[in-house]
């Protein structure tokens, strides 16, 4: 059985207070990282294999690395809550459950990188998630453990709380940056990285809240127990959110590398009703949509990519053999159609007619030759969009049909649903 | 030598700068056009349109071999993100680029109304352009899920927003955000619903609104002059120069033959005409808009002579014989005002005209001094506001760039943005104070002062053996002593590569300006800033041909080509003094309303027994009391040239018939001349210009022709391409010629010590009233523009709200002013950045028949004297 790390305290009594937490072996990886140098910090994490958490996989260590060492330029921390992928639900019960995890493993960046400001962007609807965050930083500046001086390291840090507004692009890294510095919330240009232009103009270290509860652990148990967990490219614990048609939903901490298929039966009960499991998406919304034959996949970055879909933020949302895959694909568009920026041209447009083309074929008023039309739709936005969201938004309509083409065709030539068709007869 | 890299574009290897923009590279090196929305030279890269996608590889050394190969991005990159570096490689005409960019243009005219046929743009749309380029010919989309969305959303009583055919390309933002700094556009909403808004109130409240007409590269941003007015195949465009201010902006006048004129050429619309060194593209908008004076119905198409008491037609022959009469009778006791903003042949005409009478009492209104400096310390040929930058220094003095002479203010602005050194010296806070390094604050009258307090405390070694006096200058500026943000301004300016001073005349009579100029002039010269480009002295003249006013000897003290006079005639002032006490017989006013600003005209023009002889377009103020009234042109009627603040000769056409029976001014001038027996009229404007040419050294050479010669300019936006957008850019009709002030031409440079003013201070119940010139007033030439009137801001009196209190008075009061015995009213409105002891009276703001009237640049006392609470 596998020791859950990242998720150990959170079905403790009041697990969100800071005594709570203290009493558990809190704040001691901080002792521990005051102890080496930044250096040696970011040699650790680099050692560990950590990759970041929030869907694009960017070795964590190398991010560190990218900052700019000279002391003079003031640096800052920026905290991703903003946890919109549709399926994830992994940081919000991390950051309303156990923040100190976070809190630490913030100073122990800071610390690394020379931060002297952390800022925290937490979603909107978050409103539990907020008072917690707010409350636990409190807590800490009461402890000490941020503020001037901090345990007498003659390190500074001082954290503070930012809600969003609710857009799903402000998950993304600039997109955030831009929203927390009170902008519309759209992605800027890369480069410049945030590393080297972020927050308000200073170098900016951008991570999700996982990838930051994983650094205590690191500091604490050594890089090599880390990197001792998962595959050749991904190491360490991860947790995986997963819903949909399964018995028991639910944030399940497990080491990369496992099975899409124990995920699903093992952990999370399997498919609910003893349906037989149809369809899978592995990484959240934005990521394609594997068929049942393909469960066995282990659940890392490299070989979700080799079996056509991404890990994304490991969220998996489970579909038995009732599920209309044309719904799917529509309703999934409509998300991202809603959540365009509106920026670019392709992902502004492209996304409504994505969507418009789907709700046709769902509505039985599809026409002959609408699926290559989606198809090419789909790839006239991905690629040419400004930032990664045009890949995002093609994948569902993309795979749905890669998979299921047949469904959609037997939408548009019977103007109704092959699912329903099969399942009410 | 910027460093250069070699780069292949479509297989062909180019040397080009480092770092330059993608686009721009492609097209200025290797002729290749990569199409462009969003992007835009003038505006910079945001990325949004993704028209410009291209195949884009780097070299990178391959981890395994270590061998350098080129890795290719695995999706199509925007060109306009990119910078160009050694080894980059592009391939622009590939099937994955053209698949690429049909595609966004299938996405952008799937939402686009495709209502060519109705829309202003038409014809000169980069949208149009792009898609019989790129395009599809068909889309896969159905017609029926178009989205439809405001047709005539008003961002403003100027500007027009047709949502539908917006494509977001955000230029009109950024225009407003990063050049004009007037953020007054936004994007509401998000996604699909994303719509431009205006964030002010009023809408779209900036100066330089018009320009995004110009750069909107679909039909969505039109402008309430010009929309469903015309078709663009349909006009002809006119090259003119803006008259408004002495920047000397080029335009072109859009004409066409129309039927509600009755088959007569009326202009359309005016569009800026590309000369990177004046106006670039832009104009604003008072140059764009306040054009309506010069078709009005009140135009004069007849002279007048006054008839018991009456002004009654005449025809020309009756009026010439009477004012022939006049001044016959009045031989050399004539006096006569030109208004700056006549052309230089006409100036000309009128000061042969004076002076063949035996007279010298002759001088433009307002009354500003400065051309001598100019003239011999103006900035260098080849001069570019654009070319100031890190390590240059530009000094702003007594003026408000942004209401007296926009687009220096947008050029001034850019130059400190690229980190040249920005010092404003002013009575109060303008807004280039925002982006100033150092600002400099004078009470008043202490102009002078701080000027010579700034040279004073430069640290100087050496002086340059060129000039006269320079010792003398600056022992007396070194008697004034300077405070610390003086020494601050000082030392920074010591450091300055290139200097650029644009020299103002707020609060100044002819006399002040004068003494403002030496004073600067003396510094320029001191610190050796002149004689070379980007080096010297602007001065910013009230009206646009100040400078050429100058030049032409249209001033008593000096003849054509600042040939000094040893003794010299009345100005304006004296002018005024003679008439008043009828030691002048006549006084021949051409295109000059010195009874609508100045209360001191008003009483000299009404008592004197002298003749008055106006020449005007309409029936001004100053007209209604003449004798004679003789109908002139406007500038849209015939030719000439003007000379701009930076000296540059510049030309302008005719683009519509005459109105009435109405003439150009030097015509109808040298034809009184002929008739008082001072030789024919010549045969054309050019012929004028051929003389000026002859009798002002400094103009020797310029003809037609050369003021005619134009050069590629870079960037080209107004190809025939439209890739950057933008419609009537390209200018085909002249460039015009700067011509070398005397430290470039080997002239004697003086210097001479400058006096403080005396300082004033206000009495009891009196304050110290500073008018002030904003950029839309009453003036007869703006004011027949009924589309700027919302624009026009109130007549009121600016106060510091401290003075206002001590002087018991709120604001929104409403008070009587007492100058030279005339009593107004008007409303107090408190301003923080007035300055503390002196308020500020707006110039020619009077709404015609009101009794407000505001002083030339002079300073006076006012009775203050609360009316009403």
């Amino acid at each position: 059985m596998f020791e859950p790390v990242l998720t150990r305290n959170i079905h403790r009594p009041y697990s969100e207070k800071i005594t709570t937490y203290l009493e558990h072996g809190g704040y001691n990886a901080v002792r521990k990282a005051f102890a080496g140098t930044p250096e040696e910090i970011i040699d650790m994490v680099k050692r560990s294999g950590l990759r970041g958490r929030g869907g694009a996989g960017f070795p964590a260590g190398t991010k560190w690395g990218f900052m700019p060492k000279d002391q003079d330029i003031p640096k800052i921390v920026a905290v991703n809550t903003d946890e919109g992928e549709p399926g994830t639900f992994k940081d919000r019960e991390i950051v309303e459950r156990d923040p100190h995890q976070i809190i630490e493993g913030v100073i122990i960046a800071a610390y690394a990188i020379g931060a002297g400001r952390a800022y925290v962007y937490i979603r909107g609807e978050f409103f539990l998630g907020v008072k917690r965050w707010i409350k636990a930083i409190a807590d800490a500046y009461e402890h000490g453990f941020l503020g001037k001086n901090i345990l007498g390291s003659g390190m500074n840090l001082d954290m503070s709380v930012h809600r969003g507004a609710g857009a799903y692009i402000c998950g993304e890294e600039t997109a955030m940056l831009e929203s927390l510095e009170g902008k519309r919330g759209n992605p800027r240009l890369k480069p410049p990285y945030p590393a080297q232009v972020g927050l308000f103009g200073l170098p900016t270290l951008v991570h999700n809240i996982e990838t930051l509860a994983c650094i205590p652990h690191i500091i604490e148990r050594g890089p090599e127990w880390f990197a001792g967990i998962g595959t050749e490219e991904s190491k360490g614990p991860k947790i995986f959110s997963v819903s949909g048609h399964v018995n028991r939903p639910g944030n399940y901490e497990l080491p990369l590398g496992i099975s899409l298929r124990e995920i699903i039966d093992e952990h999370a009960g399997g498919v609910r009703d003893g349906k037989r499991l149809k369809a899978v998406i592995p990484g959240g919304a934005s990521t394609p949509i594997l068929p049942a034959n393909r469960v066995d996949v282990p659940m890392a970055f490299e070989t979700l990519n080799a079996a056509g879909s991404q890990l994304g933020t490991g969220a998996v949302i489970v579909m038995d053999e009732t599920t209309c895959m044309v719904e799917i694909a529509r309703r999934l568009a409509k998300f991202f159609a809603h959540e365009s920026c509106g920026r670019c041209t392709p992902c502004r447009i492209g996304s409504v007619r994505l969507y418009e083309l789907l709700d046709r074929i769902e509505h039985g008023k599809g026409k002959p030759g609408d699926i290559e039309t989606i198809l090419e739709t789909a790839n006239g936005i991905d690629g040419l969009t400004f930032c990664p969201m045009g890949a995002a938004l093609a994948n569902p309509a993309r795979s749905a049909i890669e998979h299921f083409r047949e469904e959609f065709e037997f939408h548009i030539e019977h103007k109704g649903c092959l699912v329903k068709a099969v399942y009410s007869s | 030598m910027a460093k250069t890299v070699t780069i292949v574009v479509d297989d062909i290897e180019y040397e080009v700068p480092a770092g330059m923009n993608l686009v721009d590279v492609c097209k200025q090196y290797a002729g290749v056009d990569i199409p462009v929305f969003c992007y835009h030279p003038k505006l910079g890269h945001d990325g949004n349109c993704r028209m410009c996608l291209v195949e884009l590889a780097t070299p990178r050394k391959n981890p395994h071999t270590g061998e350098m190969e080129l890795a290719w991005f695995p999706t199509l990159q925007t060109a306009c993100t990119q910078k160009t570096s050694e080894g980059m490689t592009v391939r622009t005409k590939s099937q994955k680029v053209i698949d690429g960019r049909r595609e966004i243009l299938e996405f952008l005219l799937s939402s686009h109304p495709l209502d060519c046929p109705i829309c202003d743009k038409g014809g000169e749309c980069p949208l149009q352009e792009l898609t019989l380029r790129h395009g599809p010919g068909t889309s896969r989309m159905y017609w029926e899920e178009k989205m439809h969305l405001g047709k005539h959303v008003p961002l403003g009583e100027l500007i027009y927003l047709d949502q539908e055919r917006c494509i977001l390309c955000a230029r009109c933002i950024r225009f407003q955000d990063n050049i004009a700094d007037d953020p007054v556009l936004a994007f509401d909403q998000r996604g699909r619903h994303q719509q431009i808004i205006t964030a002010s109130s009023p809408g779209f409240n900036s100066i330089f609104s018009g320009d995004t007409t110009d750069i909107c590269p679909v039909g969505a941003l039109t402008s309430a002059d010009f929309r469903f007015n015309a078709r663009p195949w349909e006009m002809v465009q006119v090259a003119t120069i803006c008259s408004h201010c002495p920047v000397g902006c080029n335009m072109s006048f859009d004409t066409r033959t129309d039927r509600e004129a009755g088959g007569r050429t009326t202009i359309k619309r005016i569009m800026p005409r590309q000369n990177e060194r004046v106006n670039e593209i832009w104009i604003c908008d008072k140059g764009r808009f306040a054009h309506h004076h010069m078709e009005h119905p009140e135009r004069l198409t007849k002279p007048l002579i006054r008839r018991n008491g009456r002004l009654v037609e005449a025809g020309w022959e009756e009026a010439l014989r009477e004012v022939t009469a006049q001044l016959q009778h009045a031989g050399e006791n004539v006096a006569a005002i030109a208004g700056g903003r006549l052309p230089n042949e006409d100036l000309f005409a009128l000061q042969k005209l004076i002076r063949a009478q035996g007279s010298h009492h002759i001088d433009a209104y307002p009354p500003v001094r400065g051309g001598e400096f100019t003239a011999s310390v103006g900035v260098g040929v080849g001069t570019n506001l654009a070319d100031m930058g890190s390590g240059d220094a530009i000094v702003v003095i007594a003026g408000d760039l942004h209401e007296e002479a926009p687009l220096w203010w947008l050029r001034v602005k850019a130059a400190a943005e690229r980190g040249a050194m920005l010092i404003t010296i002013g009575g109060r806070e303008t807004r280039l104070d925002k982006f100033a390094t150092h600002s400099l604050r004078y009470d008043y009258t202490e102009e002078v002062a701080t000027l010579n307090a700034l040279l004073g405390c430069m640290k100087l070694t050496g002086l340059p053996r060129s000039v006269d006096g320079l010792k003398e200058a600056v022992k007396g500026a070194r008697a004034f002593k300077p405070d610390k943000a003086i020494k601050d301004a000082a030392e920074a300016l010591a450091g300055a590569n290139n200097v650029i001073a644009l020299v103002g005349h707020e609060g100044l009579d002819g006399q002040g300006s004068h003494n403002l100029a030496q004073a600067v002039a003396n510094l320029l010269m001191a610190t050796g800033h002149f004689g070379r480009p980007n080096n010297g002295l602007i001065v910013v003249w009230p009206t646009a041909n100040g400078q050429g006013a100058s030049d032409i000897g249209v001033r008593p003290d000096y003849r054509p080509g600042y040939q000094r006079i040893p003794v010299p005639g009345m100005g304006y002032t004296d002018i005024l003094a003679a008439l008043a006490d009828n030691t002048l017989r006549a006084l021949y006013v051409v295109g000059a309303d010195p009874l609508f600003d100045d209360p001191a005209a008003e009483q000299a023009l009404r008592s004197t027994l002298g003749t008055i002889i106006v020449q005007d377009m309409f029936l001004t103020a100053t007209a209604e009391v003449a004798d004679v009234v003789l109908p002139s042109q406007s500038a849209a009627e015939r030719e000439g040239t003007y000379t701009s603040g930076e000296r540059r000769v510049q030309r302008f056409y005719p683009a519509i018939e005459p109105c009435g029976q109405s003439q150009p001014d030097w015509l109808i001038i040298q034809t009184i001349g002929k008739r008082l027996g001072h030789g024919n009229p010549s045969p054309s404007a050019a012929a004028v210009l051929l003389e000026i040419a002859k009798t002002v050294p400094q103009y020797a050479g310029i003809t037609y022709q050369t003021l005619a010669e134009v050069e590629p300019q870079i960037p080209d936006v107004g190809g025939e391409d439209l890739y950057y957008g933008g419609t009537a850019f390209r200018n085909r009709h002249g460039l015009g010629v700067q011509w070398p002030a005397a430290a470039e031409s080997g002239g004697a440079l003086s210097a001479h010590p400058v006096e403080a003013a005396e300082s004033i201070e206000p009495e009891e119940d009196m304050l110290l009233v500073v008018p002030i010139t904003l950029l839309y007033d009453a003036e007869p030439v703006f004011h027949k523009t009924s589309l700027l009137h919302g624009r026009v801001p109130g007549p009121d009196i600016l106060m510091h709200p401290e003075d206002a209190r001590y002087l018991d008075i709120a604001d929104g009061d409403v008070v009587r002013l007492s100058i030279d015995g005339k009593d107004i009213t008007v409303v107090v409105r408190f301003d923080e950045q007035a300055p503390e002891g002196a308020a500020l009276l707006p110039r020619r703001m009077q709404v015609q028949g009101a009794p407000m009237a505001a002083t030339f640049a002079t300073l006076v006392r006012w009775d203050v004297e609360a009316l009403e609470r």
